[in-house]
Parts: C-alpha cells; sequence; structure tokens
C-alpha cells in the first residue's frame, strides 16, 4: 500500500474542553453535588419556621437572612436546588423523546404523516411558549405535574422539527442510499444510521431548553401555577419575598441569583456543545 | 537558479515564492515566468499548491497566510504594493476567472452590469458606455442575442454561459494576463470543449498572455505552450509541453501522464460472453414531478421525464459503460436498477425475474445480487461508523455469519481493497478519498454480489487516484468473476474499461455498441461531439499496466 494514512477534511481534533465547557460544567457540577447533599450541607430545615427571627438580615447565623416567617433563606436556597435540578431533567426529557421520535419518523418517511405533524407544528408556533403553556395549566389546574406535561405538550414540536430538518438532509446522502441497496430494514437504518447522525444539535438544543424549562418553572413557581408553596422553589420564593422587597431584599435576591447561575451553567454548556457541533466533533 | 535567458522581458516573472498557512508550507521556493502572448500550464492534483501560487500572484490570499519570494509583473513587485495600487491592477492588469463561475457571479445583479463593473471602475467610462461595451464582450465570447442576454440574470445562464460571461468580465479591461483556475472542470465536457477553443481563440486574436491551473493534463496539453508540474507545493517539473509529456523526467510526471484516462486499456476487450442477459432493462421511463412543493406538488402537469424508453442488456461476466453528461439520466438508471426509484413505465428484469415486483425474501436475495458503489467517497460513508463496522454490517445483518465472524470477513475484504489494517478502526473523515472508495468497494462486494454497479465512482478523486481505483475494480473483476456496470461522464475511462457502451442523452440512449467502435467511429453526432471533445493527450503507444497500488 503506498499511500500513507493521511489525515485529511477535518482539522487537528479539536478540544472537547474549551474554557466556556469548563465554566459551564464547574457551575453545574456545583449545583448538582448541592442538590444531592442539600440536607448535609443545610444548616436548617427548610420549613422549620421560627417567629422570633423572622425578616432577619443576612448574618453568621443565617448567611441568606430569613423570610417573612423566619425561615432560612439558605437552606432554603439549597434544597429548592432538587426541585429545579429534577424539574429541567424532567421538563426536558419527554419533549426531547417523543419529539425525535416524531421527527424521526415523520422527515424519513414524509407524505402525509409528516403534513399532519408540521401542521401541528405550526399551530403550536403561532401562540408564544409561555402563553400556551399558561393555557395548558390554566386548563389543567396548576401544579408540578400538570405543568411538565403542559411542558411537554409543547415542547416536543421543536425538537421534531429540529429533527426533521436533520432528517431530511441525511435520507439523501449516500450512505442511507447505501444502507438501502444493502437491503437494511428501515427500522434498522432509522436507528443505527440515521438517528445517531441527527442527534448532535438536539442535544446541543436541549440543554439551552434546560434553561427555558428552569426559567418557565421558577416563573410559573412565581405565578402560582407551578411548585406550590410552603415546598422550596426558587420562583415560589421569590414570589413569597416580594411583598417584602422593599424590607427584606434577601428574600428575593438569594433564589434569583442562584436561578441565573443554573440557567448560565446549562445557556454555557449549550453553547459549547453547539460550537463542537460546528466544528463536526464526533463521539 | 533562474538562468533563463530570454530575449524579451517576461510578463511575468515569479521567483522562489513561499507561502505557508500558520506553520504549513503551502507552495515553496516556486519560480517560473511567463512571456507575453503565451498560455502557461499549472498542472497538479489537489492540494498540490497552484491554486495558492494564482492566488499569491493575484494577492487574493487569507490574512493569515504569509507570502515571500517575488512577484514581478512588468518589472513591478506584486507582493510590495499597497491596497489601493493592487485594486488597480486586479482587474485591470490582471483578470481571473474561476472554476465555479456560478458562486463568482452576484446573483442579485444582471450579467450586463456584472461585466461592465471593472470597465467602469478601471477605465473612468460611463455607465451607458460601460454597457455597451459589455454587450460587444458577451458577442465576443459566444453568446447569442448578447443586448437580451445582458439585461438576465445569472440563473437564467447555463453553467458554459456563465464562465463565458466571467471570461467578458475578465477581458473587459484588455488585461496582459488571464489567470483561469480550474475554468472548466464544473463544466461538461462538450461546454468544455467550447470554452477552451474560445480562451484559444481569445489568445490568438489579442495575444493575451493566459496561466492556466487543471487537474488535467489532457487540457494543458490541448491549450498550453508549456507546463508546470506541481505536487505538495512544488515545481517538480517545467518546460515546454511536447517535451515535458513524451520525456517526462520527473517520476510524478510520469505517473501522472500514465495516470491519464484513457492512456491505456485495462485488457478487459476480450469477446463478452454471448449467454443469456444478467439483467435487462425493458422501455424503462422514469418521471419526476417537477417543482416538489411542502404539500408534495399534487396536479403539476409539467413533470421532468428524466429516463424516456430506454433498452439496455448486461450479459453475465461483461462490463458495460454508461457515458453522457450532467442530466443525462445515467444516475437514475441506477437507482432504478437498485430500486431506489419507482419507474413510471417499462422492466428492470434480473435473470428473467422482474425487479419491480420483488418482496420480502426474494427481495434480499436481490440485494445481495445487486450492489453499488456511490459517488461521494466521503457521503457514502456513515461519518460516525468505523470502516470495519461499515463492511461487517451487511455481513451479520443478513445473517451469513455472526457479529464476530463478520468482522473477521470484513479484515479480509478490506485486505482485498488494499487498504492497511491499521486503518481498520478509522471514521470515514480520517480517510483519503481514495481510500473512503475502497472501503464503499468493499461493503458493496461484502454481500459477494454478481452485479456491481459504480456511479461515477471516481469522479470526485484525483488522477493518479482514479487510476489506482480502475485498476482494483479491474482486478477485483476477475478474481471473483463479477459483471460490472460502469457509469461515468469521461469517454475516456470508460473506453479503456468496458467492453460495450451505451451513450445517454437526455434520457434516452442515442449510441450503443461495441466500445473501441464507439470511440473510433462514432455514428450519433452528440457521441461525435463527445468524442470530438475528449481533451486527450497525444497517443501514446502501448504502456505496460504498471504494477502500483
Amino acid at each position: 500500500m503506498a499511500d500513507s494514512p493521511i489525515l485529511v477534511q477535518t482539522a487537528p481534533p479539536a478540544r472537547i474542553i474549551t474554557p466556556t465547557m469548563l465554566i459551564a460544567l464547574v457551575i453545574l457540577g456545583g449545583w448538582l453535588v448541592t442538590a444531592l447533599a442539600a440536607s448535609a450541607i443545610a444548616p436548617y430545615d427548610p420549613d422549620a419556621i421560627d417567629i422570633m427571627n423572622m425578616l432577619s438580615p443576612p448574618s453568621a447565623a443565617h448567611w441568606f437572612g430569613t423570610d417573612q416567617v423566619g425561615r432560612d433563606v439558605f437552606s432554603r436556597v439549597l434544597f429548592a436546588s432538587r426541585v429545579d435540578l429534577l424539574l429541567c431533567v424532567v421538563g426536558v426529557l419527554p419533549p426531547l423523546l417523543i419529539g425525535t421520535t416524531i421527527g424521526l419518523l415523520s422527515g424519513y418517511f414524509g407524505g402525509v404523516v409528516d403534513n399532519v405533524f408540521m401542521r401541528i407544528y405550526d399551530l403550536t408556533v403561532a401562540f408564544p411558549f409561555f402563553v400556551l403553556v399558561l393555557a395548558i395549566v390554566g386548563v389543567l389546574g396548576p401544579g408540578l405535574l400538570n405543568f411538565i406535561l403542559a411542558l411537554t405538550l409543547v415542547g416536543w414540536v421543536s425538537y421534531a422539527r429540529l429533527v426533521r430538518a436533520q432528517v431530511l438532509t441525511i435520507r439523501e446522502s449516500e450512505y442511507i442510499q447505501a444502507a438501502k441497496c444493502l437491503g437494511y430494514q428501515p427500522a434498522t437504518i432509522l436507528s443505527h444510521h440515521v438517528l445517531p447522525n441527527a442527534v448532535g444539535p438536539v442535544i446541543a438544543y436541549a440543554v439551552s431548553d434546560a434553561v427555558l424549562v428552569m426559567l418557565a418553572g421558577a416563573s410559573f413557581g412565581f405565578l402560582g401555577m407551578g411548585a406550590q408553596p410552603p415546598l422550596a422553589e426558587w420562583g415560589v420564593m421569590i414570589a413569597d419575598g416580594q411583598a417584602f422587597v422593599q424590607q427584606a431584599w434577601w428574600i428575593c435576591l438569594f433564589p434569583g441569583l442562584a436561578a441565573i447561575s443554573l440557567g448560565l451553567g446549562f445557556a454555557l454548556l449549550g453553547d459549547g456543545l453547539g460550537l463542537l457541533q460546528r466544528k463536526g466533533v464526533t463521539a | 537558479m533562474s538562468g533563463l535567458e530570454t530575449s524579451k522581458p517576461p510578463l511575468l516573472e515569479v521567483k522562489d515564492l513561499s507561502v505557508s498557512f500558520g506553520g504549513f508550507a503551502a507552495v515553496k521556493n516556486v519560480s517560473f515566468t511567463l512571456q507575453p502572448g503565451e498560455i502557461l500550464g499549472i498542472v497538479g492534483e489537489s492540494g498540490s499548491g497552484k491554486s495558492v501560487t494564482c492566488r499569491a500572484v493575484m494577492r487574493l490570499l487569507a490574512a493569515t497566510a504569509r507570502a515571500e519570494g517575488t512577484v514581478a509583473l512588468d518589472g513591478r513587485d506584486l507582493l510590495t504594493l499597497s491596497e489601493d495600487e493592487l485594486c488597480a491592477v486586479r482587474g485591470r492588469d490582471i483578470g481571473m476567472i474561476f472554476q465555479n463561475p456560478a458562486s463568482h457571479l452576484d446573483p442579485l445583479r444582471r450579467i450586463g452590469q456584472q461585466v461592465a463593473a471593472p470597465m467602469i471602475r478601471h477605465l473612468g467610462i460611463g455607465k451607458r458606455e460601460g454597457l455597451q461595451r459589455a454587450v460587444k464582450l458577451l458577442e465576443d465570447v459566444g453568446i447569442y442575442e448578447p443586448e437580451k442576454r445582458a439585461r438576465s440574470y445569472p440563473h437564467e445562464f447555463s453553467g458554459g454561459m456563465k464562465q463565458r460571461a466571467m471570461i467578458a468580465a475578465a477581458i473587459g479591461c484588455q488585461p496582459k494576463l488571464l489567470i483561469a483556475d480550474e475554468p472548466t472542470t464544473a463544466l461538461d465536457v462538450t461546454v468544455q470543449a467550447r470554452i477552451l477553443e474560445l480562451l484559444k481563440e481569445l489568445n490568438r486574436k489579442t495575444g493575451l498572455a493566459m496561466i492556466l491551473i487543471s487537474h488535467d493534463l489532457g487540457v494543458v496539453a490541448d491549450i498550453c505552450s508549456r507546463v508546470v508540474v506541481m505536487r505538495n507545493g512544488e515545481v517538480v517539473e517545467q518546460g515546454p509541453i511536447d517535451d515535458v509529456i513524451n520525456r517526462p523526467r520527473h517520476p510524478y510526471t510520469r505517473l501522472l501522464i500514465e495516470s491519464q484516462p484513457g492512456r491505456k486499456s485495462y485488457g478487459t476487450a476480450g469477446g463478452p460472453d454471448r449467454g443469456t442477459p444478467l439483467l435487462s432493462v425493458e422501455n424503462l421511463s422514469v418521471t419526476f414531478p417537477a417543482g416538489q412543493g411542502l404539500l408534495g406538488g399534487f396536479g403539476s402537469s409539467n413533470s421532468f421525464r428524466a429516463l424516456d424508453g430506454v433498452d439496455l442488456e448486461i450479459n453475465t461476466g461483461e462490463t458495460v459503460g454508461i457515458v453522457g453528461e450532467s442530466g443525462s439520466g445515467k444516475s437514475t438508471l441506477a437507482r432504478s436498477i437498485i430500486r431506489l426509484n419507482t419507474p413510471s413505465g417499462g422492466a428492470i428484469r434480473l435473470d428473467g425475474q422482474d425487479v419491480g415486483a420483488l418482496g420480502g425474501e426474494a427481495l434480499t436475495a436481490f440485494r445481495r445480487r445487486v450492489q453499488m458503489v456511490f459517488q461521494n467517497p466521503y457521503d457514502s460513508l456513515n461519518p460516525r461508523m468505523t470502516i470495519a463496522e461499515a463492511v461487517a454490517e451487511p455481513i451479520w445483518r443478513h445473517g451469513i455469519a455472526d457479529r464476530k465472524a463478520a468482522r473477521k470477513e470484513a479484515d479480509a475484504l478490506l485486505e482485498m481493497v488494499e487498504l492497511p489494517s491499521s486503518l481498520r478502526d478509522r471514521k470515514p473523515q480520517q480517510l483519503s478519498g481514495g481510500q473512503c472508495q475502497r472501503v464503499g468497494l468493499a461493503r458493496a462486494l461484502a454481500l459477494k454480489p454478481q452485479l456491481l454497479i459504480a456511479d461515477e465512482i471516481t469522479s470526485a478523486l484525483d488522477v493518479t487516484t482514479q487510476a489506482q481505483i480502475l485498476e482494483l475494480l479491474v482486478r477485483l473483476q476477475r478474481e471473483r468473476s463479477l459483471t460490472l456496470l460502469y457509469i461515468s461522464h469521461d469517454l475516456a475511462v470508460v473506453s479503456s474499461l468496458c467492453q460495450r457502451v451505451y451513450v445517454f442523452k437526455a434520457g434516452r440512449v442515442v449510441e450503443q455498441g461495441v466500445a473501441r467502435q464507439v470511440l473510433s467511429a462514432p455514428r450519433d453526432p452528440y457521441t461525435q461531439a463527445l468524442v470530438g471533445a475528449l481533451a486527450r493527450l497525444p497517443s501514446a503507444g502501448t504502456i505496460p499496466l504498471h504494477n502500483r497500488s
């Protein structure tokens, strides 16, 4: 064999861990540890009411101060991370799975099914995301479960559209034609040849979608449509504290900062993954 | 180093030109000269630095590139000119035309305006006069109804007409030098011949000096008086075209010449077995609905006929070639045979069985008997799979062996297509185009097919790689007694490889017969044009099949 193995097309393998990714992983890792170890770190019971110490400013005893019924804000922020982190996972996974499956089928087979799903997509994006979720939660009734249900009903369309667009280009590629020519079953082609090449952007999108879900969770908690008091959830905490924001800024500030930092973590991760995607890093 | 004694001062003198991107040296110490009125060819494969050299002359390199040496046009060093001075040179003294005319024309401006723009800019003439001159130029480059055509937009032009318009824009200011970077590569062969004829005529009439960059030695031999052969950023040989082609001194030049399609016959021209046809195509028609919109484009009456009543037969053990330009329907035929298209009329029969009616087990059996190798080396392999996995997959999916045995079988297949075992666990992006095409061949042969369809499998490869792949194909065909259907736009490749050829035009077979006859005595006017358009090297007598792979 005369030709030596030459590397073509791709530049030297891009660094997987960019500074952005590192920051993202540190933030997300920190919150994950916090959520898992909340009961060990938290100095107080998050729901313990202490009327004597209500609305006390940040101090050595209460780092983030206390709220209107004397609960320790620091402990509540820690415990709330469990709810919000879980919300991100539970709020992203169902639409991702449903949307990806529908996108795969409708992109690959096309035809009537495709048309029906794409019209549903058009209908859904005709409404602003929050308004539609709010309307569905309004019909189903407030609560975390209904919130996630509403999120899934609205969220899958974005994934379906994204995957469908990927599949439309992939199904025309010669390796899919070769797979057909080699006599593979459609299910095999979809799962082994189309899906692996279509998921990259979906993963990147899912991570940035987590930001949206988290903010939606906090917002709906704030509006009283999501998590219900007294459950410690950042949005609920901010909602509770807003009446006292003049005297006790700390009740709202710290849950807000927590929400922002988690959102930032997901956003940076999404950015990093998207960049890797564009650079064509596989595996 | 440049001991060229010439009576006239050279028009362009490139001396010790080196270009590097970051740490990578793309061009190393390149020197050549160009006399006024001369056509100089620069030949090399992709990555040889020929385009970078000419972009350095025009100072069109990216900001990260560093160019050293001297590039003197009429004694002025272009590399030291300021941006303002450069703008006066570009388009005024040096014109340039590119490979893909479509991407170098502004889609939103009329052709006439684009041809007139450099003249208005450099010659200080008014808009009205510029347009008048543009019309004249369009006429000069052979565009019919130039006044009407000047008001057209680029998308209304064919590829050949766009390239003519590009030439018109480039010669408007009567430059001293025209640089043509692969001007005919994106065009069909008959169009290519006409564009080359136009360039030759321009040179004869106006004495315009040209540098023609091409990967195709045939094209260069056709129109250039001197040639520079480049490889890996270095000039390996230069001299008058006849000397270089008939008495090449550098081994690479020799390889390049031997690799030219049609230079040698692959010894498959033995008499075809006159058995029953293995595959027969009867009166096949394929239509595509035109303008398929989101809603499926129901009820559109103007559909496109890709194939129109095609009859074709392939006997067992035969090598049959299909030649045609882009859009002639040759790929549609291949896709119909392997059932990626549904014919709208006619039948395809394998051993007398109607392929279109197959289903279930019979279809699986058909898949094993007929396989295809695709055009694009990278696109035809799943980027997420290692090459060994890709080759093994058909074997275990068809239940011929379990996964472990399939891996072993795949290793044997990769060895058969001459891929070193160290590449087994690589993904397609980590291989060269030629290597990927070998993987594609191995995968197609994994099911031990009887009939192999090869659709333009070498058109994306460099000419020396193409020769290697063709040799491999011939060897495999002999060893595995394959029946081969070889599809190509290149008449020279087909005629050196195949026993019989079919010539396609606009979805019909216009001529068929024994390859040698078709090439030496074409009957159909279209085939005659194709044969006439072959930019071939002067006949070389017999060159023994070289044992290189």
